[in-house]
């Protein structure tokens, strides 16, 4: 197939930089940073499949991974005690299993890469990537899968607009206070007035 | 081949973004003057004199901040503006880049300026950008559906995810009178992920300057340039979704998408410096019960106007 050597020096560099920023998401020592190291990585490979003319796989790489990255992120700092994910932490665990799991699925994947006969047919000149992938992946179902589709989206919306506002123990702008353990009893699990030993502060 | 293909679109968008913010300045000082707000220097000279003065200062540094984000952050909000903008047909040839997933590559410029604020104010390591930050996180989700939303509309009657074909599609009739919710609630979207005017939450007033608020100097000025320069792009979206793009009596077209883009920064700018701020709290609700539902509405007002 012709295309111009610029599409080869691109894909170099783009491999090259996919490759060391997914690296990186293991050396750095933030969450926040490994987030978004991997969105980089991603960012790269989504280029590459324009290069592939897969077009709109890689630009839905962009979106879909810029929006799952950011709320990875939002979340990892959430549950974890870090305040912000700006305090260096250890990022990696279980360092043995994860080398073993490494290593094996590069050997396979490495194997794959060399090892499996790729098909070679040129792109036909009026193809149209958008509607044959839409084609490709839904074919006849195409009906069930975007009914399915809104109803999710219905789901999610409603699930948003439930929890937004009013919370467990109250309105989310009240501020939250647990029930008592038996009816109209104090709230549960609150500091008794006085109890700071010692501590002071002010309201 | 290259020269078409490379160094055109590469000039056309630097220019257009360049001009474009500089213009943004430029009305934004002749409309809080008309309003009656005290404006030092002319409207002309006052962007250029405050953007040298920015130039000169000396760069703040905070508390361990996460330096090398602190510093891309601004260049990579401009380089997603130059994104966005090359996807603008100006006219039916010249189109910087005519990707046929343009539509949906717009869509992640949106989704990517969330992660480029939120890496402004996270990386400070200062409190108030950090909750600036967390804000427009909170509240840029809720831009990108709309948006998703608006944009599948106007993609439906072009049958493709091409802006070039979204224009041609509008030949008989704009999608602005088409599809009549579809423009103010996009509106309602550039003014958010510029966080411009009623919907500046990320840099407001009340928390110092968010995300910016401890940023002086160079980078200052090219945070502003970008926010400017996402105003132009995003213009430019605009124009070519529901204004009929380079459509046109008597003039060329890319002069109509100029004219066009800047009909509606005046109105982006006027609506910016006549609206009161937004509540966060107020604002997330206003975006979730109100503009999502009508962006719904939208939607199913562009499919059934699309069988019919």
């Amino acid at each position: 197939m012709d295309y111009p050597l610029i599409v080869d020096i691109f894909f170099l560099l783009l491999a090259t930089l996919a490759v060391v920023s997914g690296w990186r998401v293991f050396c750095t020592d933030s969450m926040v940073r490994a987030s978004f190291f991997l969105l980089v990585s991603f960012i790269a490979v989504g280029v590459i499949m324009i290069l592939l003319t897969a077009e709109y796989l890689g630009v839905a790489m962009f979106f879909m991974m810029a929006v799952e990255m950011m709320v990875m992120a939002i979340f990892m700092v959430m549950f974890m005690m870090n305040p912000a994910g700006l305090n260096p932490m250890m990022m990696v665990h279980q360092h043995k299993f994860s080398i073993a799991a490494g290593v094996a699925i590069f050997v396979v994947l490495g194997g794959v890469a060399l090892l499996s006969e790729f098909p070679d047919n040129p792109l036909p000149a009026d193809l149209d990537p958008v509607a044959s992938l839409g084609n490709e992946l839904l074919g006849d179902s195409m009906l069930i899968f975007e009914s399915a589709g809104i109803v999710l989206l219905t789901t999610m919306i409603g699930v948003v607009v439930l929890s937004s506002h009013r919370g467990r123990y109250g309105a989310a702008e009240e501020g939250s206070m647990p029930p008592g353990l038996e009816p109209g009893g104090d709230p549960a699990g609150m500091p008794e007035e006085g109890d700071e030993g010692g501590h002071h502060h002010c309201h | 081949m290259i020269v078409n293909e490379l160094i055109l679109p590469v000039i056309l968008v630097t220019i257009v973004l360049v001009v474009g913010a500089y213009l943004v300045a430029v009305i934004d000082g002749m409309i809080a003057a008309a309003l009656g707000t005290p404006q030092r220097g002319g409207a002309w000279l006052a962007p250029l004199t405050q953007g040298a003065w920015l130039l000169t200062q000396q760069a703040n540094a905070t508390e361990a901040p996460d330096w090398r984000a602190w510093r891309l952050a601004p260049a990579l909000y401009l380089a997603l503006a130059a994104t966005g903008l090359a996807v603008v047909p100006f006219s039916p040839t010249l189109i910087p880049t005519d990707l046929v997933t343009s539509v949906v590559l717009w869509g992640s410029v949106e989704a990517l300026a969330t992660v480029v604020i939120f890496l402004h104010g996270w990386s400070a390591n200062t409190l108030l950008a950090l909750i600036g930050a967390y804000r427009y996180v909170a509240l840029g989700l809720s831009y990108i559906l709309i948006s998703m939303f608006v944009l599948i509309g106007v993609a439906l009657p072009a049958e493709s995810l091409q802006f070039s074909q979204v224009v041609a599609s509008q030949e008989g009739l704009w999608n602005v009178i088409r599809q009549p919710l579809g423009l103010p609630l996009f509106l309602i979207v550039g003014l958010g992920m510029t966080f411009w005017g009623p919907f500046n939450l990320a840099d407001s007033r009340d928390l110092a300057g968010g995300t910016a608020s401890t940023v002086s100097g160079p980078s200052r000025l090219v945070w502003e340039l970008a926010r400017a320069a996402m105003l132009v792009a995003f213009s430019g979206v605009a124009a070519s979704a529901f204004l009929g793009g380079w459509l046109g009596p008597w003039l060329p077209g890319p002069l109509w998408v100029m004219l066009k883009m800047l009909g509606v920064l005046a109105v982006l700018l006027l609506l910016g410096r006549l609206l009161p701020r937004v509540q966060p709290e107020r604002c997330v609700t206003l975006m979730w019960v109100v503009l999502l539902p009508l962006s719904f509405v939208d939607l199913i007002w562009a499919g059934v106007e699309a069988l019919l």
